[in-house]
């Protein structure tokens, strides 16, 4: 017969300043773990959201990044009049030639912080391709002016990025215009400025990437293909999508560094939960005894035990996700090592986070658990009475 | 100490718990330790009296901008400057059985690369070997051994910017260093003949005669091209490696609070089972007393028990990762970001004071309790 569940509860209730104590011992490493996942989900959603399917980045081939890719001016009309580019209604090819340069700014907080920001000589078509960059305030930059939008993250974090602010880079002065906001896609780290401005600034008459669209999900492979194939013009096609989310590797150390944690510490919270459940196991010998005297068999009293324990680590995973909470939303930025400069992002606490903060602790408590109960299963009555 | 084996026999009652206890407390250790060192390694680079006297020269924009050569000359006129060599980032791709691994490759005037680099540990007939072959390569040890480099074996390499690939010979390797062994060198004149000798690089190394001189040249450097088409940012050594680590965000931040945490939750879990612990011997305690042992003295046996297994938990989880980690190769497992992975002894011993605090956190309270309850209401505890 099954032991009531109302006896677990009360048996914790009785300890209930050692129960709460070992509880928010783990729930300490549980909001450390969700802490860690929120960090790590929102980098790699950044990157996960952004793009289209449909969509090409063509980069010069073997050079895995924007960044890293230089296209001479002329190979533009050749891609973007290929027959399989989308057209619009006025039979203008979908295609967008862009030109990335890096530019190494101080941060607002800290003394002599740096990081590099991707900087996108972009044209009409680059909003057009990309509907999630909107202007929040001010204005777009207009053409052949040295004028810059700026995301409205980069804008809170770097220097001189405010709206009005003169942007000196490149050894000219340029003035912010207009903070936009792509949604929490990898543009919410770029700043904007219009094309010719920026090549001319950094002297640099080339594109490093064109963004192409295939006409529909069939034709895209038929035109990644087509522009690969070009032996003259050595290119690389990539769906957008893919694009970006090959750059999620940018999480790999921060993953390494969650599992390493969640190994540690769950051996950790795993002898915590051990040690109180021994204590209660020894300080209800004659309680056990009493419930096999009743005619309780031993593997109830063993599945009781188990269940206390689980029920202590699950109250720790819930205490733990509470105290995690409030890291949902908050800003940060790390560097994106595909392309060596800085990402922006939210730390975002998902469902999938909690219910694999509840799936760990419930193995805590399994593993915690286990031993102290089949100790608790083993005793016998005439140890017991002799007690 | 006479009490040494009263706390000892004291901490032996109950062998389990005092062994689940100090292994949590060395868990919990075990990370922290292993957590301090990573920031250790990224906020304190390895400086050597050499690397001290060292500045790097970068394009005043970022370092994706290149510097023409010609600056070489200008910047060894300058005063106090002893050597100068130019350095360009290869972002080197090593096909290493099967997979496309990232080299830290750089194309180096190699002239001047022994002075400006005198910290690093090569034969002397490795070093002339290097620099009279065109197409030779100078490579650090960790990387050699990493894939099974000998010299004299001839290596392709590709990169990720530029459109080339490089055949070389190692011909030298070398130790220590300010990069610790991980790097790959070669020379600039075989990178720029590729290039169409279109004469750039991507950074200048300076070497200074004195410390004294650093502010001076750095100063005069910047100021020699502020109104040409490139302009420069010069920096020392230690303040370039460190733009890195900037650059990777607030990790100090996130390590110190997960640290802090840690310590808090191993505390918590502490001074439950001291409770716990405490609370099972009232009685006796009432006995020690009626012997003739004093409050203080009560309270002094309790806490330097759980002083004992705190500090020894932590040592045991700071010491075994000092161990575990001479034998895990952090560099491969890195990919070369982290170098040098070892759990210093200072480091240890700030775990071991860390187990201190949670220790007499722990027992602080319920000792304090058991030591202040009326002796004849102790003794008629049934615990």
């Amino acid at each position: 017969m099954k032991i009531p569940f109302r006896y677990n509860l009360r048996s914790l209730w009785v300890r209930r300043v050692g129960t709460f104590m070992t509880a928010l011992g783990i729930g300490l490493t549980v909001a450390i773990l969700v802490a860690m996942m929120a960090l790590i989900d929102g980098l790699d959603s950044t990157f996960v959201n952004t793009g289209y399917p449909n969509d090409l980045v063509v980069i010069r081939q073997g050079s895995q990044n924007e960044t890293n890719s230089y296209l001479d001016r002329n190979i533009f009309p050749r891609v973007r009049f290929l027959p399989e580019v989308a057209r619009d209604e006025n039979d203008e090819p979908w295609a967008s030639g862009e030109l990335i340069v890096v530019i190494n700014h101080e941060r607002i907080a800290g003394e002599n912080e740096s990081s590099n920001i991707v900087v996108r000589g972009a044209g009409n078509r680059s909003f057009e391709m990309r509907p999630e960059v909107r202007i929040v305030e001010g204005r777009r930059f207009a053409k052949g002016v040295r004028e810059l939008i700026v995301s409205r993250s980069l804008s809170r974090r770097f220097k001189h990025m405010k709206l009005g602010d003169t942007l000196p880079i490149a050894q000219s002065e340029w003035t912010v215009v207009g903070i936009f906001d792509a949604g929490g896609t990898a543009y919410d780290s770029e700043i904007w400025g219009d094309y010719d401005e920026i090549a001319l600034a950094w002297s640099r008459p080339i594109y490093t990437s064109f963004l192409v669209r295939a006409k529909n999900e069939e034709g895209r492979a038929a035109l990644a293909r087509r522009i690969e194939e070009d032996r003259n013009i050595e290119l690389q096609a990539i769906p957008q999508t893919e694009y970006y989310e090959g750059q999620t590797i940018s999480s790999v150390g921060l993953k390494a560094l969650g599992v390493f944690i969640a190994v540690v510490m769950g051996i950790g919270s795993c002898f915590a939960a051990m040690n109180m459940m021994y204590g209660t196991v020894m300080a209800r010998f004659k309680e056990i005894g009493t419930l096999r005297a009743l005619g309780f068999r031993r593997r109830s009293i063993l599945a009781s035990f188990l269940a206390e324990s689980v029920l202590l680590a699950l109250l720790g995973g819930v205490l733990g996700c509470v105290m995690a909470l409030p890291v949902h939303g908050i800003s940060t930025g790390t560097t994106n090592f595909a392309s060596f400069s800085e990402v922006l992002f939210h730390f975002r606490i998902t469902p999938e986070i909690i219910f694999r903060a509840i799936v760990f602790v419930s193995l805590v408590g399994i593993a915690g658990g286990l031993l102290p109960a089949a100790r608790a299963a083993r005793v016998r009555l005439i140890d017991v009475m002799r007690d | 100490m006479k009490y040494f084996r009263l706390l000892i026999t004291n901490l032996f009652r109950n062998k389990l718990r005092t062994l689940l206890t100090a292994s949590s407390i060395g868990a919990s250790i075990f990370l922290v330790a292993t957590l301090m060192t990573v920031l250790d390694e990224l906020t304190n680079p390895p400086e050597t009296p050499d690397s001290a006297l060292r500045l790097v020269v970068r394009h005043k924009i970022s370092l994706f901008n290149t510097l023409p050569t010609s600056y070489r000359e200008k910047i060894a006129a300058v005063d106090g400057v002893e050597a100068v060599i130019g350095s360009m980032w290869f972002g080197g791709l090593y096909n290493h059985q099967g997979t496309e691994i990232g080299l830290a490759q750089f194309a180096s005037d190699t002239d001047q690369f022994f002075q400006m680099y005198p910290d690093m540990v090569v034969p002397e007939e490795q070093k002339q070997a290097f620099l009279q072959d065109r197409s030779g390569a100078l490579v650090g040890r960790t990387v050699a051994e990493r894939f099974g480099w000998q010299v004299g074996q001839t290596i392709h390499t590709g990169s990720n910017l530029f459109p080339t690939e490089v055949e070389l010979t190692i011909r030298a390797i070398y130790e220590a260093g300010g990069d610790e062994g991980g790097s790959v060198y070669f020379h600039w004149d075989y990178f720029n003949e590729l290039m169409n000798d279109n004469g750039v690089t991507g950074t200048f190394s300076i070497r200074a005669s004195s410390p004294e001189m650093l502010s001076a040249i750095a100063e005069e450097v910047d100021g020699l091209f502020k109104n040409s088409m490139a302009p420069t940012k010069t920096e020392t050594e230690k303040a370039f490696i460190m733009g890195f680590v900037s650059m990777l965000g607030n990790v100090q931040f996130l390590i110190s609070s997960i640290c802090l945490a840690v310590i808090f939750a191993v505390s918590l879990v502490a001074a439950n089972t001291m409770a716990m612990s405490i609370r099972e011997r009232v009685r006796e305690i009432g006995i020690l007393k009626t012997l003739g042992f004093r409050k203080a003295q009560v309270l002094g046996l309790l806490l330097s028990e759980s002083l004992f297994l705190a500090m020894s938990g932590a040592a045991l989880g700071a010491l075994s990762a000092r161990v575990i980690f001479q034998s895990v190769p952090m560099q491969a497992i890195s990919n070369g970001f982290i170098q040098d992975f070892e759990v210093r002894f200072s480091t240890i011993g700030i775990c071991v004071l860390i187990g201190a605090v949670i220790g007499l956190i722990a027992a602080g309270l319920p000792a304090w309790r058991a030591a202040r309850r009326p002796t004849l209401e102790a003794l008629q505890s049934v615990g």
